[in-house]
Protein backbone atom coordinates (compact mmCIF):
# COMPACT_ATOMS: atom_id res chain seq x y z
CA UNK A 1 0.00 0.00 0.00
CA UNK A 2 2.73 2.79 0.89
CA UNK A 3 4.21 1.98 -2.43
CA UNK A 4 1.51 2.45 -3.90
CA UNK A 5 0.80 5.89 -2.76
CA UNK A 6 4.66 6.96 -2.78
CA UNK A 7 4.89 6.07 -6.37
CA UNK A 8 1.31 8.11 -6.84
CA UNK A 9 3.07 11.58 -5.07
CA UNK A 10 6.27 10.71 -7.05
CA UNK A 11 4.10 10.78 -10.37
CA UNK A 12 2.04 13.81 -9.18
CA UNK A 13 5.40 15.67 -7.88
CA UNK A 14 7.15 14.39 -11.81
CA UNK A 15 4.32 16.13 -13.43
CA UNK A 16 4.34 18.66 -11.04
CA UNK A 17 7.82 19.20 -12.12
CA UNK A 18 7.29 18.70 -15.86
CA UNK A 19 4.52 21.81 -15.65
CA UNK A 20 6.75 23.85 -13.64
CA UNK A 21 9.39 23.52 -16.39
CA UNK A 22 7.06 24.77 -18.75
CA UNK A 23 6.29 28.07 -16.66
CA UNK A 24 9.72 28.79 -15.35
CA UNK A 25 11.64 28.52 -18.86
CA UNK A 26 9.88 31.49 -21.30
CA UNK A 27 11.45 33.82 -18.88
CA UNK A 28 15.16 32.91 -19.71
CA UNK A 29 14.05 33.32 -23.75
CA UNK A 30 17.39 31.23 -25.13
CA UNK A 31 19.52 29.28 -23.46
CA UNK A 32 21.86 26.62 -25.07
CA UNK A 33 22.14 23.30 -23.14
CA UNK A 34 21.98 20.08 -25.07
CA UNK A 35 24.94 18.23 -25.41
CA UNK A 36 25.07 15.89 -27.75
CA UNK A 37 28.34 13.43 -27.84
CA UNK A 38 29.94 13.81 -31.50
CA UNK A 39 31.63 10.60 -33.07
CA UNK A 40 35.31 11.68 -33.36
CA UNK A 41 35.44 10.13 -36.98
CA UNK A 42 35.50 11.57 -40.00
CA UNK A 43 31.33 12.55 -40.97
CA UNK A 44 30.70 12.21 -37.42
CA UNK A 45 29.53 15.80 -37.05
CA UNK A 46 26.96 15.59 -40.09
CA UNK A 47 25.73 12.34 -38.57
CA UNK A 48 25.10 14.11 -35.51
CA UNK A 49 23.79 17.45 -37.09
CA UNK A 50 21.36 15.20 -38.58
CA UNK A 51 19.98 12.96 -36.40
CA UNK A 52 19.50 16.20 -34.30
CA UNK A 53 17.62 17.83 -36.68
CA UNK A 54 15.95 14.55 -37.05
CA UNK A 55 15.16 14.53 -33.19
CA UNK A 56 14.25 18.43 -33.13
CA UNK A 57 11.66 17.59 -36.12
CA UNK A 58 10.08 14.37 -35.06
CA UNK A 59 9.14 16.72 -31.60
CA UNK A 60 7.30 19.23 -33.34
CA UNK A 61 3.62 19.04 -33.74
CA UNK A 62 2.07 20.63 -36.56
CA UNK A 63 -1.40 22.01 -36.94
CA UNK A 64 -2.53 19.44 -39.13
CA UNK A 65 -1.41 16.86 -36.58
CA UNK A 66 0.17 14.98 -39.48
CA UNK A 67 3.28 13.05 -38.81
CA UNK A 68 6.54 14.62 -38.80
CA UNK A 69 7.41 12.22 -41.49
CA UNK A 70 6.37 13.30 -44.90
CA UNK A 71 7.55 16.67 -44.15
CA UNK A 72 9.23 18.96 -46.12
CA UNK A 73 12.64 21.10 -45.25
CA UNK A 74 13.74 23.40 -47.20
CA UNK A 75 17.26 24.49 -47.24
CA UNK A 76 18.68 28.14 -47.70
CA UNK A 77 21.40 29.00 -47.43
CA UNK A 78 24.86 27.18 -46.33
CA UNK A 79 24.80 24.92 -43.60
CA UNK A 80 27.99 25.44 -41.63
CA UNK A 81 28.31 22.46 -39.52
CA UNK A 82 26.94 19.49 -41.99
CA UNK A 83 28.11 18.62 -45.40
CA UNK A 84 24.87 17.01 -46.23
CA UNK A 85 21.31 17.54 -44.53
CA UNK A 86 19.21 14.41 -44.75
CA UNK A 87 17.73 14.17 -41.09
CA UNK A 88 18.05 11.36 -39.13
CA UNK A 89 14.50 10.91 -38.09
CA UNK A 90 14.19 7.83 -35.40
CA UNK A 91 11.49 5.41 -36.72
CA UNK A 92 10.57 4.56 -40.46
CA UNK A 93 9.98 7.10 -42.45
CA UNK A 94 12.23 10.04 -44.06
CA UNK A 95 12.27 14.11 -44.39
CA UNK A 96 12.00 15.50 -47.73
CA UNK A 97 14.92 18.22 -48.34
CA UNK A 98 14.63 21.17 -50.71
CA UNK A 99 17.78 23.50 -51.65
CA UNK A 100 16.12 26.44 -52.58
CA UNK A 101 17.38 30.65 -52.64
CA UNK A 102 16.00 33.03 -50.26
CA UNK A 103 13.09 34.27 -51.94
CA UNK A 104 12.17 31.26 -53.31
CA UNK A 105 10.46 30.41 -50.01
CA UNK A 106 6.64 29.02 -50.75
CA UNK A 107 3.96 27.38 -48.12
CA UNK A 108 4.98 23.94 -49.36
CA UNK A 109 7.77 24.68 -46.76
CA UNK A 110 7.10 22.93 -43.54
CA UNK A 111 10.97 22.78 -41.68
CA UNK A 112 12.97 25.80 -42.88
CA UNK A 113 16.52 25.33 -42.37
CA UNK A 114 18.55 28.49 -42.30
CA UNK A 115 22.12 28.00 -42.66
CA UNK A 116 24.66 31.02 -43.55
CA UNK A 117 23.13 34.11 -45.38
CA UNK A 118 22.84 37.71 -45.35
CA UNK A 119 21.25 38.98 -42.18
CA UNK A 120 18.40 41.00 -44.28
CA UNK A 121 17.32 37.49 -45.76
CA UNK A 122 17.73 35.85 -42.58
CA UNK A 123 14.98 38.89 -41.24
CA UNK A 124 13.06 38.77 -44.29
CA UNK A 125 12.78 34.71 -43.68
CA UNK A 126 12.29 35.15 -39.85
CA UNK A 127 9.52 37.64 -40.92
CA UNK A 128 7.84 35.29 -43.43
CA UNK A 129 7.53 32.56 -41.08
CA UNK A 130 5.45 34.33 -38.39
CA UNK A 131 2.13 32.63 -37.98
CA UNK A 132 2.87 30.44 -40.06
CA UNK A 133 3.34 26.31 -39.21
CA UNK A 134 6.77 26.23 -39.71
CA UNK A 135 9.96 24.92 -38.13
CA UNK A 136 12.92 26.69 -37.99
CA UNK A 137 16.32 25.66 -37.42
CA UNK A 138 19.66 27.26 -38.29
CA UNK A 139 23.43 26.64 -37.33
CA UNK A 140 24.70 29.99 -38.01
CA UNK A 141 23.34 31.68 -34.79
CA UNK A 142 24.86 30.17 -31.52
CA UNK A 143 23.42 32.96 -29.28
CA UNK A 144 19.85 31.82 -31.07
CA UNK A 145 18.83 35.56 -31.10
CA UNK A 146 17.94 36.07 -34.41
CA UNK A 147 14.51 34.65 -34.15
CA UNK A 148 14.65 30.92 -35.45
CA UNK A 149 13.20 28.16 -33.01
CA UNK A 150 16.07 25.99 -32.45
CA UNK A 151 19.59 27.17 -33.02
CA UNK A 152 22.62 24.34 -33.57
CA UNK A 153 26.05 25.16 -32.18
CA UNK A 154 29.35 23.17 -31.84
CA UNK A 155 31.43 23.36 -29.04
CA UNK A 156 34.81 21.44 -28.48
CA UNK A 157 33.40 17.85 -29.50
CA UNK A 158 29.94 17.75 -29.04
CA UNK A 159 27.05 19.43 -30.59
CA UNK A 160 24.37 20.89 -29.13
CA UNK A 161 21.11 23.25 -29.65
CA UNK A 162 19.28 25.68 -28.18
CA UNK A 163 15.40 26.66 -27.95
CA UNK A 164 13.86 30.26 -28.63
CA UNK A 165 10.56 29.88 -26.74
CA UNK A 166 9.76 33.13 -27.72
CA UNK A 167 10.13 31.93 -31.60
CA UNK A 168 7.76 29.11 -30.69
CA UNK A 169 5.01 30.79 -28.49
CA UNK A 170 4.66 33.21 -31.88
CA UNK A 171 3.38 30.38 -33.98
CA UNK A 172 1.13 28.06 -34.39
CA UNK A 173 3.68 24.95 -33.94
CA UNK A 174 4.20 22.92 -30.74
CA UNK A 175 7.26 21.36 -29.42
CA UNK A 176 7.34 18.32 -26.76
CA UNK A 177 8.23 20.09 -23.84
CA UNK A 178 10.91 17.51 -23.04
CA UNK A 179 12.72 18.52 -25.69
CA UNK A 180 12.16 22.55 -24.68
CA UNK A 181 13.87 21.00 -21.00
CA UNK A 182 16.54 19.97 -23.08
CA UNK A 183 17.27 22.94 -25.17
CA UNK A 184 16.60 25.11 -22.53
CA UNK A 185 19.62 24.01 -20.19
CA UNK A 186 17.96 21.68 -17.14
CA UNK A 187 18.44 25.42 -15.46
CA UNK A 188 14.73 25.46 -14.02
CA UNK A 189 15.53 21.91 -12.98
CA UNK B 1 8.73 -55.81 56.43
CA UNK B 2 5.83 -53.93 54.53
CA UNK B 3 6.92 -50.53 55.90
CA UNK B 4 10.25 -50.97 53.69
CA UNK B 5 8.55 -52.16 50.30
CA UNK B 6 6.22 -48.96 49.81
CA UNK B 7 7.98 -45.99 50.39
CA UNK B 8 4.86 -43.71 49.29
CA UNK B 9 3.97 -45.02 46.09
CA UNK B 10 0.80 -43.13 46.33
CA UNK B 11 2.73 -39.59 46.15
CA UNK B 12 4.61 -40.41 43.27
CA UNK B 13 1.38 -41.32 41.35
CA UNK B 14 0.10 -38.01 42.23
CA UNK B 15 3.25 -36.01 41.67
CA UNK B 16 3.16 -37.65 38.00
CA UNK B 17 -0.61 -36.72 36.93
CA UNK B 18 -1.62 -33.62 35.80
CA UNK B 19 -4.71 -31.65 36.47
CA UNK B 20 -7.84 -31.34 34.05
CA UNK B 21 -7.08 -27.32 34.20
CA UNK B 22 -3.47 -27.81 33.73
CA UNK B 23 -4.30 -30.70 30.56
CA UNK B 24 -7.25 -27.91 29.13
CA UNK B 25 -4.52 -25.21 29.35
CA UNK B 26 -1.86 -26.75 27.52
CA UNK B 27 -4.58 -27.97 24.70
CA UNK B 28 -5.82 -24.80 24.33
CA UNK B 29 -2.52 -23.14 24.04
CA UNK B 30 -1.77 -25.71 21.43
CA UNK B 31 -4.78 -24.54 19.15
CA UNK B 32 -4.17 -21.04 19.76
CA UNK B 33 -0.77 -21.02 18.65
CA UNK B 34 -1.27 -23.39 15.74
CA UNK B 35 -4.78 -20.92 14.77
CA UNK B 36 -2.98 -17.93 14.83
CA UNK B 37 0.48 -19.51 13.09
CA UNK B 38 -1.72 -20.73 10.96
CA UNK B 39 -3.44 -16.86 9.77
CA UNK B 40 -0.52 -15.19 10.34
CA UNK B 41 1.47 -17.39 7.74
CA UNK B 42 -1.61 -17.10 5.43
CA UNK B 43 -2.06 -13.40 5.91
CA UNK B 44 1.95 -12.95 5.60
CA UNK B 45 2.12 -15.23 2.54
CA UNK B 46 -0.82 -12.77 1.11
CA UNK B 47 1.02 -9.68 2.04
CA UNK B 48 3.98 -10.46 0.90
CA UNK B 49 2.45 -11.95 -2.52
CA UNK B 50 0.75 -8.46 -2.66
CA UNK B 51 3.61 -6.60 -2.07
CA UNK B 52 5.45 -8.02 -4.49
CA UNK B 53 3.12 -7.35 -6.92
CA UNK B 54 2.96 -3.42 -6.03
CA UNK B 55 6.83 -3.62 -5.89
CA UNK B 56 6.94 -4.82 -9.31
CA UNK B 57 4.82 -2.22 -10.39
CA UNK B 58 6.02 -0.01 -9.00
CA UNK B 59 9.32 -0.93 -10.32
CA UNK B 60 7.63 -1.16 -13.61
CA UNK B 61 6.15 2.51 -13.29
CA UNK B 62 9.67 4.23 -12.91
CA UNK B 63 10.89 2.23 -15.63
CA UNK B 64 8.32 3.56 -17.46
CA UNK B 65 8.17 7.11 -16.29
CA UNK B 66 11.90 7.27 -16.78
CA UNK B 67 11.62 5.68 -20.14
CA UNK B 68 9.27 8.80 -21.22
CA UNK B 69 12.08 11.09 -19.34
CA UNK B 70 15.30 9.77 -21.40
CA UNK B 71 13.56 9.77 -24.32
CA UNK B 72 14.64 13.35 -25.96
CA UNK B 73 18.17 12.42 -24.95
CA UNK B 74 18.43 9.09 -26.13
CA UNK B 75 17.04 10.63 -29.35
CA UNK B 76 19.51 13.33 -29.60
CA UNK B 77 22.11 11.23 -27.49
CA UNK B 78 22.47 13.85 -24.64
CA UNK B 79 24.25 12.33 -21.49
CA UNK B 80 23.41 15.45 -19.28
CA UNK B 81 19.89 15.71 -20.63
CA UNK B 82 19.02 12.03 -19.90
CA UNK B 83 20.71 12.64 -16.28
CA UNK B 84 17.81 15.40 -16.02
CA UNK B 85 14.95 12.99 -17.27
CA UNK B 86 16.22 10.39 -14.89
CA UNK B 87 15.88 13.30 -12.05
CA UNK B 88 11.90 12.35 -11.36
CA UNK B 89 12.90 8.59 -10.68
CA UNK B 90 15.34 9.34 -7.99
CA UNK B 91 13.32 10.95 -6.00
CA UNK B 92 11.40 7.83 -5.82
CA UNK B 93 11.66 5.76 -2.89
CA UNK B 94 12.99 2.29 -3.63
CA UNK B 95 15.50 2.20 -6.24
CA UNK B 96 18.76 1.53 -5.90
CA UNK B 97 20.20 1.76 -9.42
CA UNK B 98 19.53 3.24 -12.68
CA UNK B 99 20.64 2.97 -16.39
CA UNK B 100 20.01 4.58 -19.74
CA UNK B 101 21.41 2.30 -22.52
CA UNK B 102 20.97 3.43 -26.02
CA UNK B 103 20.35 1.64 -29.13
CA UNK B 104 23.90 -0.08 -29.41
CA UNK B 105 23.49 -1.13 -25.58
CA UNK B 106 26.29 1.38 -24.95
CA UNK B 107 25.76 3.09 -21.00
CA UNK B 108 24.29 6.68 -21.77
CA UNK B 109 24.19 7.54 -18.01
CA UNK B 110 23.28 5.90 -14.72
CA UNK B 111 22.70 6.76 -11.30
CA UNK B 112 23.04 4.78 -7.93
CA UNK B 113 21.23 5.70 -5.06
CA UNK B 114 23.55 7.23 -2.15
CA UNK B 115 21.14 5.24 0.62
CA UNK B 116 22.83 1.54 1.63
CA UNK B 117 20.28 -0.79 1.08
CA UNK B 118 18.58 -1.95 4.28
CA UNK B 119 18.16 -5.35 3.69
CA UNK B 120 20.49 -7.05 0.83
CA UNK B 121 18.93 -10.12 1.10
CA UNK B 122 15.12 -8.76 0.95
CA UNK B 123 16.73 -7.02 -2.44
CA UNK B 124 17.61 -10.31 -3.77
CA UNK B 125 14.53 -11.87 -3.03
CA UNK B 126 12.28 -9.48 -4.66
CA UNK B 127 14.29 -7.91 -7.35
CA UNK B 128 16.60 -10.14 -8.85
CA UNK B 129 16.63 -8.67 -12.01
CA UNK B 130 16.41 -4.88 -12.99
CA UNK B 131 13.63 -3.89 -14.71
CA UNK B 132 14.12 -3.13 -18.52
CA UNK B 133 12.05 -0.85 -20.51
CA UNK B 134 12.73 -0.46 -24.22
CA UNK B 135 12.27 3.28 -24.99
CA UNK B 136 11.13 4.20 -28.90
CA UNK B 137 10.58 6.43 -30.87
CA UNK B 138 7.98 6.37 -33.89
CA UNK B 139 7.91 2.58 -33.41
CA UNK B 140 11.63 1.65 -33.54
CA UNK B 141 14.05 1.34 -29.91
CA UNK B 142 16.32 4.07 -29.44
CA UNK B 143 17.88 2.74 -26.12
CA UNK B 144 16.24 0.72 -22.71
CA UNK B 145 16.07 2.43 -19.12
CA UNK B 146 16.92 -0.37 -16.54
CA UNK B 147 15.64 0.22 -12.77
CA UNK B 148 17.46 -2.03 -9.80
CA UNK B 149 14.76 -1.87 -6.60
CA UNK B 150 16.14 -2.01 -3.29
CA UNK B 151 14.26 -2.88 -0.13
CA UNK B 152 14.06 0.37 1.67
CA UNK B 153 10.43 0.79 0.77
CA UNK B 154 9.74 -3.04 1.60
CA UNK B 155 11.19 -2.96 4.86
CA UNK B 156 9.44 -0.54 6.19
CA UNK B 157 6.17 -2.76 5.30
CA UNK B 158 7.84 -5.70 6.66
CA UNK B 159 8.58 -3.92 9.87
CA UNK B 160 4.74 -2.71 10.28
CA UNK B 161 3.58 -6.06 9.21
CA UNK B 162 5.91 -8.01 12.13
CA UNK B 163 4.91 -5.34 14.40
CA UNK B 164 1.06 -5.45 13.24
CA UNK B 165 1.63 -9.49 12.84
CA UNK B 166 2.96 -9.53 16.87
CA UNK B 167 0.48 -7.25 18.14
CA UNK B 168 -2.54 -9.57 16.53
CA UNK B 169 -0.62 -12.61 18.40
CA UNK B 170 -0.49 -10.77 21.56
CA UNK B 171 -4.17 -9.69 21.49
CA UNK B 172 -5.08 -13.21 20.15
CA UNK B 173 -3.17 -15.08 22.63
CA UNK B 174 -4.94 -12.99 26.00
CA UNK B 175 -8.00 -13.56 24.58
CA UNK B 176 -7.59 -17.24 24.00
CA UNK B 177 -6.30 -17.53 27.39
CA UNK B 178 -9.29 -15.32 29.06
CA UNK B 179 -11.74 -17.38 26.87
CA UNK B 180 -10.06 -20.84 28.09
CA UNK B 181 -9.73 -19.83 31.53
CA UNK B 182 -13.43 -19.38 30.87
CA UNK B 183 -14.14 -22.60 29.58
CA UNK B 184 -11.43 -24.82 32.24
CA UNK B 185 -13.99 -22.40 35.13
CA UNK B 186 -16.85 -23.70 33.67
CA UNK B 187 -15.95 -27.31 33.24
CA UNK B 188 -13.75 -27.88 36.19
CA UNK B 189 -16.48 -26.18 38.62
CA UNK B 190 -18.95 -28.99 38.38
CA UNK B 191 -16.31 -31.92 38.01
CA UNK B 192 -14.93 -30.34 41.67
CA UNK B 193 -18.57 -30.66 42.70
CA UNK B 194 -18.83 -33.88 42.40
CA UNK B 195 -15.51 -34.69 43.68
CA UNK B 196 -16.36 -33.18 46.72
CA UNK B 197 -19.69 -34.85 47.08
CA UNK B 198 -17.73 -38.12 46.26
CA UNK B 199 -15.20 -37.20 48.79
CA UNK B 200 -17.30 -36.45 51.41
CA UNK B 201 -19.07 -39.55 50.96
CA UNK B 202 -15.87 -41.58 51.68
CA UNK B 203 -14.06 -39.76 54.27
CA UNK B 204 -17.16 -38.42 56.69
CA UNK B 205 -19.70 -41.40 55.64
CA UNK B 206 -22.26 -38.50 54.51
CA UNK B 207 -24.38 -40.96 52.85
CA UNK B 208 -27.04 -37.62 53.23
CA UNK B 209 -25.15 -35.69 50.30
CA UNK B 210 -26.18 -35.20 46.89
CA UNK B 211 -24.71 -33.69 43.72
CA UNK B 212 -26.84 -30.69 42.76
CA UNK B 213 -28.05 -30.36 39.47
CA UNK B 214 -25.35 -29.23 36.78
CA UNK B 215 -25.30 -26.86 33.47
CA UNK B 216 -23.53 -29.43 31.31
CA UNK B 217 -25.38 -32.39 30.20
CA UNK B 218 -22.77 -35.03 30.60
CA UNK B 219 -21.46 -33.96 33.64
CA UNK B 220 -25.44 -33.38 35.06
CA UNK B 221 -25.92 -37.28 33.63
CA UNK B 222 -23.02 -38.25 36.25
CA UNK B 223 -23.74 -36.44 38.66
CA UNK B 224 -27.04 -38.17 38.65
CA UNK B 225 -25.62 -41.47 38.45
CA UNK B 226 -23.83 -40.49 41.77
CA UNK B 227 -26.83 -39.66 43.50
CA UNK B 228 -28.46 -43.08 42.12
CA UNK B 229 -25.69 -44.94 43.59
CA UNK B 230 -25.78 -42.74 47.04
CA UNK B 231 -29.18 -43.46 47.44
CA UNK B 232 -28.16 -47.57 47.29
CA UNK B 233 -25.40 -47.00 49.35
CA UNK B 234 -27.62 -45.05 51.83
CA UNK B 235 -29.77 -48.10 51.65
CA UNK B 236 -27.25 -50.53 52.41
CA UNK B 237 -25.48 -48.09 55.25
CA UNK B 238 -29.09 -47.81 56.98
CA UNK B 239 -29.87 -51.95 56.74
CA UNK B 240 -25.76 -52.59 58.05
CA UNK B 241 -26.07 -50.14 60.88
CA UNK B 242 -29.58 -51.83 62.11
CA UNK B 243 -28.04 -55.80 61.48
CA UNK B 244 -24.84 -54.28 63.15
CA UNK B 245 -26.31 -53.45 66.20
CA UNK B 246 -28.67 -56.64 66.26
CA UNK B 247 -25.84 -58.50 66.14
CA UNK B 248 -24.10 -56.63 68.91
CA UNK B 249 -27.11 -57.12 71.47
CA UNK B 250 -27.14 -60.59 70.71
CA UNK B 251 -23.38 -60.91 71.11
CA UNK B 252 -23.67 -59.22 74.54
CA UNK B 253 -27.12 -60.70 75.91
CA UNK B 254 -28.77 -63.78 76.92
CA UNK B 255 -31.58 -64.10 74.62
CA UNK B 256 -33.84 -65.42 77.21
CA UNK B 257 -33.74 -62.92 79.82
CA UNK B 258 -31.94 -59.96 77.55
CA UNK B 259 -30.02 -59.84 80.46
CA UNK B 260 -26.56 -58.90 79.83
CA UNK B 261 -24.49 -62.22 79.31
CA UNK B 262 -21.36 -63.42 80.99
CA UNK B 263 -18.94 -61.82 77.91
CA UNK B 264 -20.72 -58.67 78.74
CA UNK B 265 -20.14 -58.97 82.65
CA UNK B 266 -16.55 -59.92 81.75
CA UNK B 267 -16.22 -56.69 80.30
CA UNK B 268 -18.13 -54.43 82.85
CA UNK B 269 -16.35 -56.14 85.76
CA UNK B 270 -12.63 -54.88 84.12
CA UNK B 271 -14.24 -51.53 83.45
CA UNK B 272 -15.43 -51.04 86.74
CA UNK B 273 -12.56 -51.91 88.62
CA UNK B 274 -10.63 -49.57 86.65
CA UNK B 275 -13.06 -46.66 87.38
CA UNK B 276 -13.50 -47.86 91.00
CA UNK B 277 -9.52 -47.79 91.10
CA UNK B 278 -9.01 -44.53 89.77
CA UNK B 279 -11.37 -42.74 92.30
CA UNK B 280 -10.48 -45.44 95.27
CA UNK B 281 -14.15 -45.98 94.79
CA UNK B 282 -15.71 -50.08 96.47
CA UNK B 283 -18.11 -51.65 94.78
CA UNK B 284 -20.25 -55.11 95.88
CA UNK B 285 -20.08 -57.94 93.59
CA UNK B 286 -22.79 -60.19 94.16
CA UNK B 287 -23.21 -63.64 93.28
CA UNK B 288 -26.15 -64.98 93.13
CA UNK B 289 -27.70 -68.81 92.41
CA UNK B 290 -31.06 -70.40 92.31
CA UNK B 291 -32.22 -73.09 95.14
CA UNK B 292 -32.97 -75.69 93.89
CA UNK B 293 -33.75 -75.16 90.26
CA UNK B 294 -33.16 -78.28 88.86
CA UNK B 295 -35.81 -79.94 90.98
CA UNK B 296 -38.05 -76.61 89.64
CA UNK B 297 -37.05 -77.62 86.31
CA UNK B 298 -37.90 -81.40 86.59
CA UNK B 299 -41.13 -80.88 88.31
CA UNK B 300 -42.98 -78.62 86.19
CA UNK B 301 -40.78 -78.56 82.70
CA UNK B 302 -38.52 -76.43 80.68
CA UNK B 303 -40.92 -74.07 80.17
CA UNK B 304 -41.59 -73.36 83.35
CA UNK B 305 -38.02 -72.98 84.37
CA UNK B 306 -37.81 -70.61 81.37
CA UNK B 307 -40.53 -68.57 83.17
CA UNK B 308 -38.29 -68.92 86.75
CA UNK B 309 -35.37 -67.21 85.23
CA UNK B 310 -37.19 -64.82 83.25
CA UNK B 311 -39.28 -63.80 87.07
CA UNK B 312 -36.07 -63.91 88.73
CA UNK B 313 -34.43 -61.53 86.13
CA UNK B 314 -36.96 -58.93 86.21
CA UNK B 315 -36.99 -58.96 90.63
CA UNK B 316 -33.31 -58.24 90.45
CA UNK B 317 -33.21 -55.90 87.81
CA UNK B 318 -36.13 -54.22 90.04
CA UNK B 319 -33.53 -53.87 92.82
CA UNK B 320 -31.24 -52.29 90.69
CA UNK B 321 -30.31 -48.18 90.67
CA UNK B 322 -28.89 -46.24 87.74
CA UNK B 323 -25.77 -46.65 87.77
CA UNK B 324 -26.16 -51.00 89.22
CA UNK B 325 -24.89 -53.50 86.44
CA UNK B 326 -26.77 -57.33 86.10
CA UNK B 327 -26.13 -60.79 84.24
CA UNK B 328 -26.75 -64.07 83.63
CA UNK B 329 -23.47 -65.68 83.49
CA UNK B 330 -25.00 -69.61 83.65
CA UNK B 331 -28.29 -71.41 83.64
CA UNK B 332 -29.33 -69.97 86.89
CA UNK B 333 -26.83 -67.51 87.80
CA UNK B 334 -26.97 -64.03 87.92
CA UNK B 335 -24.07 -61.27 89.28
CA UNK B 336 -24.95 -58.18 90.45
CA UNK B 337 -22.75 -55.40 90.71
CA UNK B 338 -23.91 -52.46 93.29
CA UNK B 339 -21.71 -49.56 92.18
CA UNK B 340 -21.14 -47.45 93.37
CA UNK B 341 -21.17 -48.31 97.02
CA UNK B 342 -22.08 -45.92 99.85
CA UNK B 343 -19.34 -46.47 103.53
CA UNK B 344 -22.31 -47.72 105.93
CA UNK B 345 -23.70 -50.21 103.58
CA UNK B 346 -23.36 -53.76 104.76
CA UNK B 347 -22.69 -57.24 102.84
CA UNK B 348 -25.35 -58.73 104.18
CA UNK B 349 -28.09 -55.90 103.98
CA UNK B 350 -27.10 -56.25 100.20
CA UNK B 351 -27.59 -59.95 99.97
CA UNK B 352 -31.02 -59.39 101.89
CA UNK B 353 -32.34 -57.01 99.55
CA UNK B 354 -31.77 -59.42 96.67
CA UNK B 355 -33.35 -62.43 98.59
CA UNK B 356 -36.06 -60.27 99.22
CA UNK B 357 -37.22 -59.54 96.19
CA UNK B 358 -37.65 -62.53 94.68
CA UNK B 359 -39.97 -64.59 98.09
CA UNK B 360 -42.83 -63.84 96.04
CA UNK B 361 -44.21 -66.87 94.18
CA UNK B 362 -43.75 -66.81 90.71
CA UNK B 363 -47.13 -67.57 88.52
CA UNK B 364 -45.64 -70.42 85.95
CA UNK B 365 -47.53 -71.18 82.38
CA UNK B 366 -49.60 -74.10 83.69
CA UNK B 367 -51.15 -71.88 86.66
CA UNK B 368 -49.30 -73.08 89.46
CA UNK B 369 -47.02 -70.70 91.39
CA UNK B 370 -43.49 -71.26 92.33
CA UNK B 371 -41.75 -69.90 95.33
CA UNK B 372 -38.20 -69.40 93.99
CA UNK B 373 -35.44 -69.28 96.62
CA UNK B 374 -31.51 -67.79 96.21
CA UNK B 375 -28.32 -68.14 97.58
CA UNK B 376 -26.12 -64.78 97.57
CA UNK B 377 -22.40 -64.35 97.79
CA UNK B 378 -20.82 -60.54 98.48
CA UNK B 379 -17.55 -59.48 97.36
CA UNK B 380 -16.39 -55.99 98.02
CA UNK B 381 -13.59 -54.30 96.17
CA UNK B 382 -11.10 -54.04 96.95
CA UNK B 383 -11.86 -55.53 100.91
CA UNK B 384 -12.19 -59.00 99.19
CA UNK B 385 -10.22 -58.77 95.72
CA UNK B 386 -8.49 -56.46 93.86
CA UNK B 387 -9.05 -58.33 90.57
CA UNK B 388 -11.68 -60.18 88.66
CA UNK B 389 -10.53 -63.47 89.30
CA UNK B 390 -10.30 -62.95 92.73
CA UNK B 391 -13.62 -60.91 93.22
CA UNK B 392 -15.91 -63.63 91.62
CA UNK B 393 -14.21 -66.71 93.46
CA UNK B 394 -14.85 -64.25 96.87
CA UNK B 395 -18.21 -63.84 95.33
CA UNK B 396 -18.25 -67.47 94.50
CA UNK B 397 -16.97 -68.81 97.46
CA UNK B 398 -19.48 -66.59 99.55
CA UNK B 399 -22.36 -68.08 98.08
CA UNK B 400 -21.98 -71.59 98.36
CA UNK B 401 -21.26 -70.99 101.89
CA UNK B 402 -24.98 -69.13 101.67
CA UNK B 403 -26.13 -72.13 100.13
CA UNK B 404 -24.96 -74.67 102.81
CA UNK B 405 -26.39 -72.45 105.15
CA UNK B 406 -29.61 -72.84 103.52
CA UNK B 407 -29.42 -76.45 103.19
CA UNK B 408 -28.82 -76.75 106.82
CA UNK B 409 -31.38 -74.56 107.91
Amino acid sequence: MPLKRSWGRCQVLASLFLIGTLVTTPQMAVQAASQTIVEDSSGGMTRAVNRMVGGIVSYARWPDAAPPTGRVMCLVGTPRLADRMAPDVPGPGSVAVRRIAAAAVNPDCDILFIGRMPVADRRQLIAWVRGRPVLTITDDDAACIYGAMFCLSNKTASLSFSVNIDAIGRGPLRVDPRVLRIGGGGGAS
Amino acid sequence: MTGQSSPNPPLERIGARTTLQKLLSRFHFGITLFAVALSGLTILLAGVTALRGYADRNMELAAQLGAYGVEPALVFNDAQAAREGLGPLTRIPGIARLRVLNDVGRPLTQWTSPKADPAPLLTRIFFPRPFAVTVQRNGSAIGTIEVWGDSSTLIDYVRIGLLAGLGCLLITAFGTIFLARRFEYELVKPLNEIATVAHDVRLHRRFDKRVQSLGIAELDRLGGDINALLDELQGWQGNMESERALLAHRASHDTLTAMPNRDAFDEQLALRIRSAEDRSGRFALLFIDADNFKAANDNFGHAAGDAVLVALSARIKDTLRKGDFAARIGGDEFIVIIDPLDGDVRAEDLANRIRASVVDPVLLPGGETYRAAVSVGVALFPDSGSDATALLTAADAAMYADKMTNRSR
